[in-house]
């Protein structure tokens, strides 16, 4: 306890001797956990969406006009009674060209000059939450081999596009999060190493006196650690106030695609991992640069 | 104390600083090394301040053969060692408080402990009453005895200096020689290293004179196993 008091004691002193060079590691940390931590926002807030959009997916099953009413029965009831599915609605040709006309209101003249309905009788299929996405294929892929069925078209593949889409954003992020925070660390070495430098009479007489290494390695690690937690801490409040300035104007860019009071912050355990990740990096760094303390007799 | 056999130490120009020497300094010596620049006398403490190892020969220490320790023994040999230079080393940044107790708390001694026995020593070296000065408020002979202070407040059994007196005039040298006779009269076994033999005239205690990394004073020949004996240099 004596000794780790000693070790912020000095640790605090040094980062008050070279508070400007302490501030360049202290930013560089944060730089570093603002992309990490941004990423990480980013792909959660994503993930939940779509996962989200997974969720209330529907798939469409279209018959074809040749289709009789035995086979549109037969269809509706084998999907009704898949485990998979939670409701399904049938829509006739006319309701189709009834929500056409009212979604698509510029083409609806155009529509009804044609000479016959083109838009086929379907069946709108509501899956169950969390079905696995590839028991849903599996019976999409059924449906569409059913007799009558012309074609069958299922929301959930580009959502597991999105998904694999969101992994890759992830790795991207992680990887330049991690040259950054690798950068970091030597950022630190190198202040920790000038606090070094300007403390090596200080060093060579606790070699003299006898000190345990640890002792004279302490302050220089805890000075890292320091920076690094301070650097992670700083990033971990960046990210908060730019995470309530986006998500009020979440509306302007997002185009109301995302209902902005359902995005998160980082989680608590998140936060702490990356306060304690900040530590750790610094205190590498620390740890780098005091292994030059180490005394080797000529 | 100190024992050294045919030691040699050979730098990497192959020139050699220390040249088959061997010594004997007895417990509770009052030793000095002299001999002029380049004589071999801060390689000699350097040996035996461990910060160095010798190329051939033996050195020992109470019994420890200083060319064969690991870094945990170094520093346990270390703390029953004192240390005094030229240039005093003492931390800018600290008091003279700090400077002194900078020693049992790196060994980790309780608090109280490292007040009591700082104050003690700043109080044997009459310098108590400027323990919360920094030492550039201090005169060289104040420095001095601080960092005498230090070398003394962890009780050691060996006190090496380099130079003590370089940066003093004579009347301060003969004050720091007196502390030093001090320590010695309680038991410590005291090595100085200087080359001003008018001081080791005055302070009359036998000296092993080297040079060109060699023993050429007579005196180890007939060594004396108690203190205080004046062979001269």
């Amino acid at each position: 306890m004596r000794a780790l008091r000693y070790f912020f004691d000095e640790a605090l002193a040094s980062l008050g001797r070279g508070a400007r060079t302490a501030l360049i590691a202290i930013a560089t940390i944060a730089v570093a956990f603002v992309v990490l931590g941004g990423f990480l926002i980013l792909t959660t807030n994503m993930e939940r969406v779509f996962t989200r959009w997974q969720d209330a997916a529907e798939f469409s099953v279209y018959f074809a006009d040749t289709a009789t009413a035995k086979e549109r029965t037969d269809t509706q009831t084998t999907l009704r009674e898949s485990p998979l599915v939670e409701a399904v609605e049938i829509v006739s040709k006319e309701e189709a060209l009834r929500r056409f006309e009212q979604n698509f209101a510029a083409l609806a003249e155009a529509a009804r000059a044609l000479p016959a309905n083109p838009l086929p009788a379907s069946i709108e299929v509501r899956l169950r939450p969390g079905s696995s996405p590839a028991d849903v294929e599996a019976l999409a892929q059924r449906s569409g081999q059913l007799p009558g069925v012309a074609d069958v078209r299922y929301d959930r593949q580009w959502i597991q596009r999105l998904m694999h889409a969101v992994e890759v954003v992830r790795a991207g992020g992680f990887t330049l999060a991690a040259l950054l925070v690798f950068a970091a660390a030597l950022t630190v070495a190198s202040v920790v190493r000038f606090a070094l430098v300007a403390r090596r009479e200080e060093i060579h007489i606790m070699q003299l006196v006898g000190a345990p290494l640890a002792y004279i390695r302490g302050p220089f690690v805890v000075e890292g650690l320091i920076q690094g937690g301070v650097g992670a801490a700083v990033a971990v409040v960046v990210l908060w106030i730019t995470f309530l300035v986006l998500r009020s104007r979440a509306d302007s860019f997002l185009g109301g695609a995302v209902d902005p009071a359902t995005l998160v912050f980082l989680s608590f355990p998140t936060v702490a991992a990356l306060l304690f990740a900040g530590m750790v990096v610094g205190s590498l760094g620390g740890l780098i640069a005091s292994h030059s303390t180490r005394e080797v007799a000529d | 104390m100190i024992e050294t056999h045919h030691l040699s130490k050979l730098y990497s120009r192959g020139v050699y600083a220390l040249r088959d020497l061997s010594i004997r300094v007895e417990k509770g010596e009052f030793v000095f090394l002299t001999g002029p620049s380049g004589a071999g006398k801060s390689t000699f403490l350097r040996l035996l301040l461990r910060e160095s190892v010798p190329t051939d020969g033996a050195i020992t220490v109470a019994g420890r053969n200083l060319a064969r320790m690991t870094p945990r023994q170094v520093q346990a040999y270390r703390r029953s060692v004192g240390f005094v230079f030229q240039d005093f080393k003492l931390i800018p940044r600290k008091t003279v408080l700090e400077n002194v107790s900078i020693v049992p708390k790196v060994l980790g001694a309780p608090v109280s402990t490292q007040q009591r026995k700082t104050f003690q020593v700043l109080k044997w070296v009459g310098l108590q009453h400027r323990m919360n000065a920094y030492p550039q408020e201090l005169s060289g002979g104040e420095q001095q005895r601080i960092a005498i202070a230090r070398a003394l407040v962890n009780d050691p059994m060996l006190i090496l200096a380099d130079e003590p007196t370089g940066n003093l005039d004579p009347d301060l040298s003969l004050d720091i020689m007196n502390l030093f006779r001090e320590v010695n009269a309680r038991g410590t076994t005291v090595l100085i290293a200087t080359h001003d033999r008018d001081l080791i005239h005055r302070v009359g205690r036998r000296a092993i004179a080297l040079d060109h990394g060699r023993l050429i004073d007579t005196d180890e020949r007939a060594p004396t196993a108690a203190s205080g004996t004046n062979a001269g240099a």
